[in-house]
């Protein structure tokens, strides 16, 4: 027979494959009806007949269950993890052995090269890979994983900065816009900007990626926090970089902050960039296995 | 203006294509991502010849992309393709495509230093991130070579029919629709 633990952890794995597929096989209804609002006011013949091939990418990979962009990421999990959940036996092993079915599956492409002997593992697993994040949630006996499928294109320009505490403050939108600016086509604008800040180095630049998972459309709780982010996107606005860097009148679909208390010596400014294309699923579950949502 | 081309074509055919014009290709391309040209490059260094399969490809198009494929019974499928940021390629671009005898190139974002004149090349932007559309248009994997780089990295033959929107973004005058 099998024990109570061992139905949970089945649970989950089903839960996560399906998410998984979810996550690479369909968008946010907040990025879809973007497009189609852009779609109304695009005067330009060039980002039309863009912007009807990307609706008509969703609509097809959601279909046929495909995979939207080839570029199936890295999947980064994130778990929020109830003190009085009852204990698992090993997320990672559950977490890798879904991850390898999915690559065969669904399939993902395998993204998981070593950067010594460039060799593909091809099952997206290996060292340290899927990276996964857990958080002890207090008073709470649920399991919510999150998974964010990150793509290299726009990963690339992610950078941090650590800028000087006396003009950081000033300083960092400037510096955002010019690395975006720079940028151009390369992370498939329309992007969405996840910005880290105070913290330290590694902080910073966790938080800017956490900062990727709040919906889009929705600011940051703290009045100057939200001023803030739509002073980077108004900014980034005005780049005229366009859909795919061809120009027009969106560069930046969202910018989303997370702060975090710095050292009275630094100012760090974790700069995390996400192509249009934002695919992430999530799914949370109670003790007893039961659904809470999933999406 | 919109344009269809079936490749191999010849140069001539491309000179009247403008940015902004829209492009169809029907034919032959092939795909190669970052360590396909490493390793065309070190080919050209070492002055050793390529694999016979890529005598067909002259005047066909090169596509920046590491499709999804999967094999159903002894046959690769492409199930996802669309484009990979082609700035990362831009320091080897052209000897590859003066090698190859290349003058489409297809990606996304745009290259640096491409030498559009003399190589009588042009750039075709497709939206990255349409991966699933794109399948429906390449027809059948011909030939695969360098499968020893990953699936994903690997030189795949591919046959395509109608496969746009392609925007030009750079073309042979060296007119460029990016900043």
């Amino acid at each position: 027979m099998e024990s109570k633990i061992q139905i949970l952890e089945k649970k989950i794995k089903d839960l996560l494959k399906k998410s998984i597929r979810r996550a690479i096989t369909t968008i946010p209804e907040e990025i879809s009806n973007f497009f189609e609002r852009l779609y109304e006011e695009e005067d330009n013949e060039i980002n039309q007949t863009q912007i009807r091939l990307i609706l008509e990418n969703f609509q097809y990979g959601k279909k046929v269950e495909i995979p939207l962009c080839q570029d199936t990421g890295i999947l980064n999990f994130y778990i929020k993890l109830g003190n009085k959940f009852p204990i698992i036996s090993s997320f990672r092993n559950i977490i890798d052995k879904v991850v390898q079915e999915a690559t065969t599956d669904i399939p993902l492409r395998s993204n998981s090269v070593d950067p010594i002997t460039n060799k593909n593992t091809e099952t997206n697993i290996g060292l340290n890979s899927p990276p996964i994040s857990i958080e002890i949630i207090d008073s709470s006996s649920d399991l919510e994983i999150i998974i964010l499928p990150k793509g290299g294109g726009a990963e690339n320009i992610s950078k941090l900065f650590m800028l000087d505490p006396i003009d950081g403050l000033e300083r960092f939108p400037l510096i955002i816009r010019e690395l975006i600016q720079k940028a151009g086509g390369k992370p498939c604008p329309p992007i969405i900007l996840g910005i880290g800040l105070g913290g330290d180095a590694s902080n910073s630049m966790i938080l800017a990626k956490k900062a990727l998972l709040r919906p889009i459309g929705i600011t940051h709780k703290r009045q100057d926090v939200a001023e803030l982010e739509l002073k980077i996107k108004n900014s980034l606005n005005e780049l005229n970089i366009g859909i795919m860097g061809l120009g027009g009148k969106v560069t930046c679909i969202d910018v989303h902050i997370e702060v975090s208390m710095r050292h009275p010596a630094s100012f760090p400014v974790g700069v995390i960039v996400q192509c249009y294309c934002h695919r992430i699923a999530s799914f949370k579950i109670n003790k007893e296995g039961e659904l809470i949502y999933e999406a | 203006m919109r344009h269809n081309i079936n490749l191999p074509t010849k140069v001539e055919d491309l000179l009247s294509l403008k940015i902004g014009d829209i492009v169809y290709l029907n034919g032959s391309i092939i795909t190669a991502r970052d360590l396909a040209h490493k390793r065309i490059s070190n080919y050209i260094h070492e002055k050793k010849p390529l694999p016979h399969s890529f005598n067909k490809i002259k005047n066909t198009a090169l596509y920046h992309c590491g499709p999804i494929i999967k094999k159903i019974n002894e046959k690769y499928k492409i199930i996802s393709a669309g484009p990979t940021t082609s700035a990362r390629m831009n320091s080897v671009e052209n000897d590859i495509i003066k090698f190859l005898d290349i003058h489409i190139l297809i990606g996304k974002g745009g290259m640096k230093n491409l030498d559009e004149k003399n190589l009588k090349v042009i750039y075709l932007s497709y939206p990255g991130g349409c991966g699933a559309v794109a399948s429906r248009m390449i027809k059948e994997v011909v030939h695969v070579e360098w499968l020893d780089l990953g699936s994903s990295e690997a030189v795949w033959f591919l046959r395509v029919e109608q496969f746009g929107p392609l925007i030009v973004a750079q073309d042979i005058s060296g007119n460029s629709l990016y900043k």
